[in-house]
């Protein structure tokens, strides 16, 4: 097989992305404006406050978005918020549950009394809109089958006026449900999404329609950061950051190329 | 006639749900929860078809004798995933938890990894200054990338500052002009449904 020069690119990127992954070198980032509103707003939180974390992200985006998962439940127990996880997309779901174990037993909380998981529930803008109206008619049982009144955590909550907010975590447009249909119900919106979703959620950012964002990788580093527990995202921001200066180089060397070709065939 | 008795429910539930949208009345509370409630219901059954789709269209195939090892794969993770559920439960540690983080999770995650290398190629091939418009659009993507990534020295004084720039002003007003059309248009698209002119949800033309 005669190799190609896309070729000799993957393997540089390969061998790049595996070399920065094991140096395991300590990045000292400063934190942006918007982790630290997020982080700010937690805080503010008094004791004891519900928050829904729902997780609404496909298995492929979980490098990145586990990171910054991690980083806000961690937040949250430390800071003795209840946690109530869900999921509006399948895959979120043993993804989600996993994860708030995970976490919850790390701080020593208690499953039914500091956090619960609700599970799935399909066609996610009618279950937005019943938990509205009532959290117990749309999920009479949490993710294991257990009734929802044997649930310390959940037998006083009626809907959404009786929780802080929501935190979405999402790689995709599931965030601007939560907006469009929770904020009927005035339902406060937090957010983890991956970098690529930035831009569509800035303007929600910027109007207060969303209370607070975390973004990719360099978010959940930043997150990381603020709450002293260094985790995947300060490892996954080293192999980002050497993919991304090795794609400008790329584009640098690409555009090198082709100003030579030009200038030579004028 | 069964197309008119659509076209009625259709506008039936579109003025009802518009009406409830903007009443606090318990009754129209009552409404909308019973509504979301069926709605989940019909979206429910219609994961039933596409469960029926799935496996016909896989069964047709491996009788054909095309992709028989894929087809029989897709068919067997089918089969086994309801069953280790059904058998050891959903909870973490079971085997169903077990294969869908060490299955599905690396093979999607491998998948989505893949568009690194795709994107490293055409960084190199296909991203080129060829107009001013794409030499401004290049300019913004490098400085937005590397916002992105960890820059130190004088890089961390000032290129967070521009970055930002560009997310809260050009970014952001291309993206509301975006959105404000997207709603103009779903209003607009509703409206025709709900008024019954808009007809080829029904599945025909006219």
């Amino acid at each position: 097989m005669r190799l190609e020069t896309r070729h000799w690119i993957f393997a540089g990127l390969f061998l790049l992305i595996g070399v920065t992954l094991v140096s395991g070198i300590k990045l000292d980032l400063p934190v942006s404006p918007d982790t630290q509103r997020m982080y700010d707003l937690i805080e503010k939180l008094p004791d004891g406050s519900v928050l829904l974390v729902s997780f609404d992200h496909e298995a492929s985006s979980l490098p990145e978005i586990q990171p910054i998962a991690r980083a806000l439940l961690r937040h949250g127990f430390e800071h003795k918020l209840r946690l109530v996880g869900l999921a509006l997309m399948a895959e979120g779901t043993a993804i989600g549950y996993r994860l708030m174990c995970e976490t919850a037993e790390e701080f020593d909380a208690e499953y039914g009394t500091d956090y619960v998981f609700l599970g799935f529930r399909p066609q996610y803008i009618a279950a937005i809109l019943s938990m509205g109206e009532s959290i117990k008619a749309t999920f009479p049982e949490d993710y294991l089958g257990r009734p929802y009144d044997s649930l310390a955590l959940m037998r006083p909550l009626g809907n959404y006026s009786d929780v802080a907010g929501v935190l979405s975590i999402a790689d995709g447009s599931f965030t601007t449900h939560w907006m469009e249909y929770g904020g009927r119900y005035k339902l406060k919106v937090l957010a983890g999404v991956t970098a690529a979703m930035v831009t569509t959620y800035d303007p929600y950012l910027a109007s207060g329609q969303m209370q607070a964002m975390v973004s990719g990788l360099r978010g959940a580093a930043e997150y990381e950061t603020l709450i002293d527990r260094i985790g995947g995202g300060a490892r996954g921001m080293l192999a980002q950051t050497s993919a991304h200066l090795y794609v400008i180089l790329l584009v640098i060397l690409g555009n090198v190329s082709y100003f030579l070709k030009r200038r030579r065939a004028n | 006639m069964d197309r008119k008795i659509a076209v009625v429910i259709c506008f039936a539930f579109g003025l009802v749900m518009f009406a409830q949208y903007f009443s606090a009345h318990p009754l129209a509370r009552s409404v909308n929860q019973t509504i979301a409630d069926y709605w989940q219901i019909i979206f429910a059954f219609a994961l039933i078809v596409g469960v029926v789709g799935f496996l016909n269209n896989n069964f047709q195939q491996v009788r054909k004798g095309q992709d028989r090892p894929f087809r029989l794969l897709s068919l067997a993770g089918f089969v086994i995933m309801p069953v280790l559920a059904m058998i050891w439960g959903i909870k973490t540690g079971t085997p169903f938890l077990w294969v869908f983080e060490n299955v599905q999770v690396p093979m999607q995650s491998t998948v989505f990894a893949l568009l690194a290398f795709f994107v490293a190629s055409a960084s190199y091939r296909g991203f080129r200054a060829r107009s001013v418009p794409a030499a401004i659009l290049l300019s913004a993507a490098l400085i937005i990338l590397v916002s992105r990534s960890f820059a130190t020295g004088p890089l961390s004084d000032w290129l967070p500052g521009v970055a930002e720039w560009i997310r809260n002003n050009p970014s952001m007003a291309a993206r509301r002009a975006i959105l404000i059309g997207i709603g103009l248009g779903s209003l607009t698209t509703s409206l025709r449904v709900i008024l019954g002119i808009e007809r080829t949800w029904l599945g025909g033309g006219k």
